[in-house]
Parts: structure tokens; sequence; C-alpha cells
């Protein structure tokens, strides 16, 4: 904060001020409108379409890398490892990079966006899946198999109701993610509000900026809220087929509206590609950019950046749900996060850069703040889900009310927000490439700066540092995990071979 | 008599050391078995190993003289499991349950037919009703159940399979007496509905001595071996005295 504060300059502040202010007097033209609608109209149709391909693949990857199932179903574990495996990389490359990969080859086509989210989305929901296909107890599929039942008609029977609320509680959970992932491809060019609120902040027309922001905010809040309302569980116990049929009917009508919508919106996904070869590179020039550029900086940045912007999500939502009593006091809170998750933190560092320098500390604090959101909403959620009686009783030792909410309703929820808080810090990690990016800090700069000057060279070196420093994150984050929950992985199946 | 399931000279072990050990039973067709024993003694090692659930370290299990492990899945149907834990999809109603135990019998089609909603209602009913809950349960949800109507929910879908042979596991655990009494003369197709094919051979195992004059052999296990192996009528008191100490 330091760093922000003595590099502020009073012009910028004005620039800030007449944006926070836009924000009561969007601009109401109708050609505003109608461009800022079509944009949202376009985000969701990716969205939608990436989310329902990447759901579909994702179940069936997820499935095939479930070692349960392929000793279920006598096939060898290495299957499952093999795909497990294969999916580590595609899932430690942000979508957005994905994206800016697929441009430099393919050129601007609709394609791009829906690959650039299909691939990432898949990995990430297969291993979700898998893990969670492989933590189900499959006593009763074995029981239901020993009837004389085959194989396939057990798994219907004994495994698909158990499936359901999983695709139900992750599956919508990633459509709200696909949305922020379609925005945020969009202010990098693919089209989209992202690309309307990109445009609007760069000519400075705040109020233009925020008819796009206020419109996003809408769709994002309701979609949340009929997220909530699909997930409760009276519409899946005792309906798991009526759900599962309605659920698959659904995806398929989205697909088709999606694809319908953004042809009639002038999106052609049927365009011929344009190919840009890629020359083979060569080992000479490989040494070349490793010379080149200072990994060991570039490195410590993404890492500091990731390090800082998880203090501020992990960190802040507790202090201030601690400090925060008053229903009025926590109303604003719960605006205040709303507003934090839903605004892309590219476009926050960009607002920020209007009055201060790029600096590690401002990418930090942009991110840092969008995942405050995401986390302040889930640690809130789950302590409005706990009893009274626990903070009450300490309340009534005579303890203040910051110290009865430690107390009472925090450390309830400690382990279960900090083995969460873990894996958002992967999700940090991811995130740099893209805030980097924009904010000039440590890979995703140098990457950003690497596609635009077409060194392929370095283009593949820093995608495979970055990899590797994604994967080092994810099993160190996963070892923590373990040990904070007390994990330990059994083979159900292994009892049949005793 | 014909030897539906044996277990020649079976011992399992496993890294915490000997669950059995030379175990060698013979279940003729017809007979109803007791199985007996303090908690931990093997009385459920010994019923997996004989539905197939494990396979043992040394020796054999066979049904019908097949090996256990080599069954189709039109054999196993013969065999009957009802378990200590029951395993009923808690996430299904009471007739979803039920018919999941004639899988066997059906293909694909009548599985996702039936997790779509509960069908074969008629059949479900007769055998809800032959393990005493009324057919209004057939909607009602697992969750929902209390623990003896759980057990009643596992008997009637251990019934509707229609098995050669039954094995269960503890099944009067959950059960006030009058239950209990009702539930056994089921197993054991005493004085049930003519419509019922109840299996002619079950073995069970049980913690209520008064109830094994229902039974025609008892067979008791200490430490994992068999120490009692008999007709019920030359069951001694010092037997089961030696058993239980």
């Amino acid at each position: 904060m330091a760093v922000i504060i003595g590099n502020l300059h009073l012009g910028g502040l004005n620039t800030l001020f007449r944006f926070f202010i836009s924000s009561f007097t969007p601009s109401l033209n109708s050609q505003v409108l109608q461009s800022a609608w079509n944009g949202l109209q376009v985000t969701f149709g990716f969205a939608i379409l990436a989310w329902s391909l990447s759901l579909f693949l994702g179940v069936l990857l997820g499935l095939l890398g479930s070692y349960n199932l392929c000793s279920f179903f006598n096939i060898s574990p290495v299957i499952a490892t093999v795909i497990r495996r294969t999916l580590t990389v595609p899932r430690a490359i942000h979508e957005v990079l994905w994206g800016l990969l697929i441009l430099q080859i393919c050129g601007l086509s609709p394609w791009i966006a829906l690959v650039a989210m299909t691939i990432p989305y898949t990995a990430h929901m297969a291993r979700v899946f898998s893990e969670q296909i492989d933590n189900i107890s499959l006593k009763e599929l074995i029981a239901i198999k020993l009837t004389g039942s085959r194989n396939l008609e057990s798994l219907i029977t004994a495994i698909t109701p158990k499936i359901i609320p999983i695709i139900a509680t992750f599956g919508f959970y990633r459509l709200e993610c696909a949305v922020r992932g379609a925005t945020l491809l969009g202010i990098f060019g693919l089209g989209g509000i992202g690309t309307e609120l990109q445009l609007s902040l760069m000519s400075l027309q705040f109020n233009q900026m925020w008819t796009s922001l206020w419109m996003l905010f809408i769709s994002l809040f309701l979609l949340e809220k009929a997220i909530e309302w699909i997930q409760q569980p009276k519409f899946y116990i005792n309906n798991t087929g009526v759900y599962t049929i309605t659920f698959i009917s659904s995806l398929i009508f989205s697909i088709l509206i999606s694809l319908l919508l953004l042809n009639y919106l002038g999106i052609n996904f049927f365009e011929g590609l344009h190919f840009t070869p890629i020359h083979p590179p060569n080992f000479y020039r490989f040494i070349e950019a490793f010379k080149s550029l200072n990994w060991v900086q570039l490195i410590l940045d993404t890492l500091i950046l990731t390090f800082v912007a998880s203090c501020i999500a992990i960190g802040l939502p507790p202090l201030i749900f601690m400090n925060v009593h008053s229903n009025i006091g926590q109303g604003i809170v719960s605006i205040i996060l709303i507003l934090l998750r839903l605004m892309p933190a590219p476009l926050v560092i960009i607002l920020l850069l209007l009055s201060t320098t790029p600096s590690t500390s401002v990418v930090a604090l942009a991110l840092g703040l969008q995942n405050l959101g995401v986390l302040g909403r889930i640690l809130r959620d789950n302590i409005n889900k706990q009893g009274d009686q626990l903070f009450n009783s300490v309340l009534s030792t005579g303890a203040t009310n910051s110290n009865a909410w430690l107390y009472g309703r925090f450390i309830q929820e400690s382990i279960s927000y900090l083995s969460y808080s873990i894996y958002r810090t992967d999700i940090i990690l991811r995130e740099t490439i893209v805030v980097g990016a924009v904010g000039g800090v440590g890979l995703g700069w140098q990457l950003q700066e690497s596609l635009s000057s077409f060194a392929w060279e370095e283009v593949i070196l820093i995608s495979i540092v970055f990899v590797c420093i994604t994967l080092i994150g994810e099993s160190i984050n996963e070892q923590m995990q373990k040990a904070l929950l007390g994990i330990k992985r059994t083979n159900q199946f292994s009892m049949l071979k005793i | 008599m014909n030897s539906l399931i044996e277990l020649n000279n079976v011992s399992l072990y496993n890294k915490s050391g000997i669950r059995l050990k030379g175990i060698n039973i013979s279940i003729n067709c017809g007979e109803k078995i007791a199985l007996i024993g303090s908690s931990g003694a093997g009385k459920t090692t010994l019923l997996k190993l004989a539905n197939g659930t494990i396979f043992p370290t040394h020796g054999e299990v066979r049904f019908n003289g097949l090996s256990i492990s080599k069954l189709t899945h039109k054999q196993r149907l013969k065999i009957g499991t009802l378990w200590q834990d029951l395993r009923l999809i808690e996430e299904l109603s009471v007739c979803q349950n039920i018919n999941a135990g004639a899988l066997g019998r059906h293909n694909v089609t009548w599985s996702i037919a039936n997790l779509i909603t509960g069908i074969n209602i008629n059949e479900c009913s007769k055998y809800l009703r032959a393990a005493n809950l009324p057919v209004s349960f057939l909607g009602r949800n697992i969750r929902d159940l209390s623990s003896g109507q759980k057990q009643r929910v596992a008997i009637s879908r251990l019934l509707i399979q229609r098995p050669e042979i039954i094995l269960a596991d503890e099944p009067l655990s959950n059960l006030d007496q009058f239950l209990a009494n009702k539930i056994l003369n089921t197993l054991l197709s005493v004085n049930t509905d003519s419509t019922i094919n109840t299996a002619k051979t079950c073995i069970i195992s049980v913690h209520q001595l008064d109830v094994l004059q229902n039974f025609t052999r008892v067979i008791g296990i200490r430490s994992g071996q068999v120490v009692i192996d008999c007709d019920t009528t030359d069951l001694k008191d010092i037997d089961l005295r030696n058993l239980y100490n």
C-alpha cells in the first residue's frame, strides 16, 4: 500500500473519482445499451458453449481418470494415471494464455475463445470429478454388483445418484467461472462484454463503461441466484433420473440456443481459420532466448505477486467480518464483496494505473481484491449456516463481539476456510499470467512482450517455466491440504485383492 | 445332498494378521444355518468370502462347483446378501432401492427407467409387505427412514432378487423382538406369503441365541476358526460357553 500511495498522482485521482461518480450515471443511450447488450449475449453464448462442452468432456475424463472405476471395470489403473498426468498441463495454463497462444497460430476466429476456455475447464473438471468419484463410498456399487447385475446397470443405479450432486454443485459453479473467463478473454480482444469494457475504459468513457459493468453485475448476480436455486437438494434427491435427463436436455438446448444466438449476432463459427505456420524452433535460438531473459527476476516477481495477492485475499475476510457486526455494515460488506468478485482484475489494474505507476504492489492489490471477493463470500456463507449456540456462549462470558466472532464462529470454519484458501492460491498463481500481462509484472508481462514480438522460443520457454511453477505450487498445496485435513487415500476395491 | 457353497481349507490373512484360518465348510441345499460367535470373531469375513466380495489367501470357495471368482452375473443372481451396513442408496427412493435387487434380471433400459421413476410397483409392494412395511413407503426417501425401516427395505431388496441362498449378516440387530421373529420367519421361508419365493438355503449371522431352534445347523466361530459345526439338536450348552469365553 505504501508503494501505491507513494506513487499516487493527483491528476489520476481525479480520473478515478470520475470513474466512481459515473457509476451513478451510466449511459442510457440506446446505441450504447444495444452494444453492451450484444456484448453480454456474446459473452454468455461463449461461456455456455465452453461450459457445456467442458462439462461433458470433464465428466467423461473424470470417470476414466477414477482409480476406483478403473478397478471396477478391470481396466489397468495406468490409464487413470496417464489421463490425470496428461491433464495437469492444460489445467496449469490459464484460459487467457491459451487464447493468446491459439490467436497467434490461428488468427482471429470465434473458435479461439471457445477452445481457449474449453481446454483448461475440461482438465479442471476432470480432475475434480475423478477425485470426487474416488471419494464416493462404493459399498453400494459392490452390493448391487453382487446381486448379479452387470457392470453398466450397477454403475447407472449406484453411481449416478452420487455423481449428480457433485455436478450440481461444482459443475454449476464452473458456469460462473466460464462467464468471468469469457469476459476476461473479451478484455484481451476476443469480443463480448469484455471488449466493450476495455474500449470504453481506454477512451475514458466511464458512463459507457458503467452501462456494461452494471449489465454484467446484474446478469452475474441473477446467474448466481439461479444456480443457487438449481443446486437445491430437493430437486435431485429421489428424482435423480428426472434431474439428470432435465439437466442433459437443458445442456443440449443451451448449446443450440447459444449457437443460434451467436450466429444471429454475426459470429460465424464456420468461417475458415487462418493458420500462421510456426517454424520449428531452433535449438541455438532456444539457448539465446534462455540467456536473454532474466529468469530469476521474472520468477521472483511472479512468486511475490502470488504471495502478496494470497495474503490480501486470505487474510482480509476474517479481519473484516471480525470487526463488522451491525446489519448495515454487513450489508455494505456484502455489496462490496459482490463488486470485487465481479470486477475483472485486469480492469482494476488499468483503473489503478490511472493514478499510479505499474508495480508488483498494484497488480497484487487488484488480484488480491478480486479473490478477496470470492473467499469473503465463501466464509460468510459457511458462517451463516452455523448455529448461534457457541457464539452466544462465548459472548455470555463477557467477550467482545470481535472475540466472540473469532472463538464462537470462525474457529469452527477455520480448517475448511484454510483448506479452500490453499486451493485458491493455485488459482491466484494461474491468474498472475493474466494480470501480469496487463500490469507489467513477472512472467505474464514477459509473455505478452514475447508474443507481440513473435519470439516463439521465448514464448515456449516462458510457457514451460510457468507450467512447471504452477505444477510445483499445486503439488505443495495438495500436500498442505492433506496435512490440514488429515486425508488418507484408500482404494476401496483393494479389499477384493487381499 | 447337493453342496451349494463349499469353503475348502480357506484362510485369509491381512496386514493386521490372521482373519480366518483353515475353514472347511460345506453348505448343502435346504440347510438353515445360524452363524454365531462374539464380535470380531470373523462372521462377517466368512460371509464376504462366501459371497465373493473378498477372496481367500489360501484355499478356495466354490458355488455350485464353480470357483466363486469365476461366476457369471446370472450365477451371482443366485446368491443374495443382506449386509450388516445395509448398503442402500441413500439418494434413491424405497421403490428404486428395492428394484436395485432385480437388476440382474433386466437390461440397461430398465435400470435407466428405474432411475427416472419408480417402476415395477406391484412386485415392489409385494416384497415390501413381506418385510412388514406398508406400501405407502414406496415413494419415501431412504434418508427419512429409521434404522429398522431401512433394514426392512434391505430385506425387500434381497427378496426381490429371488436368490437360491441367502447370506445375512446380523439382520435382526435393529429390530424389536416381535419384528425380529417375523423377519427371521421371512428369511427362513416359514409362514410366508406363498407368492414369494424365498431361498431354501440360508446362512444367518445372529447374536440372539434364543432363535437358534429355528435353524437346522449351527456354525460357531472363535478367533477366525470354526469351533462349532453341528445340527442344532446336537448343540450343547458347554459348546456355547466355550465359544463365548
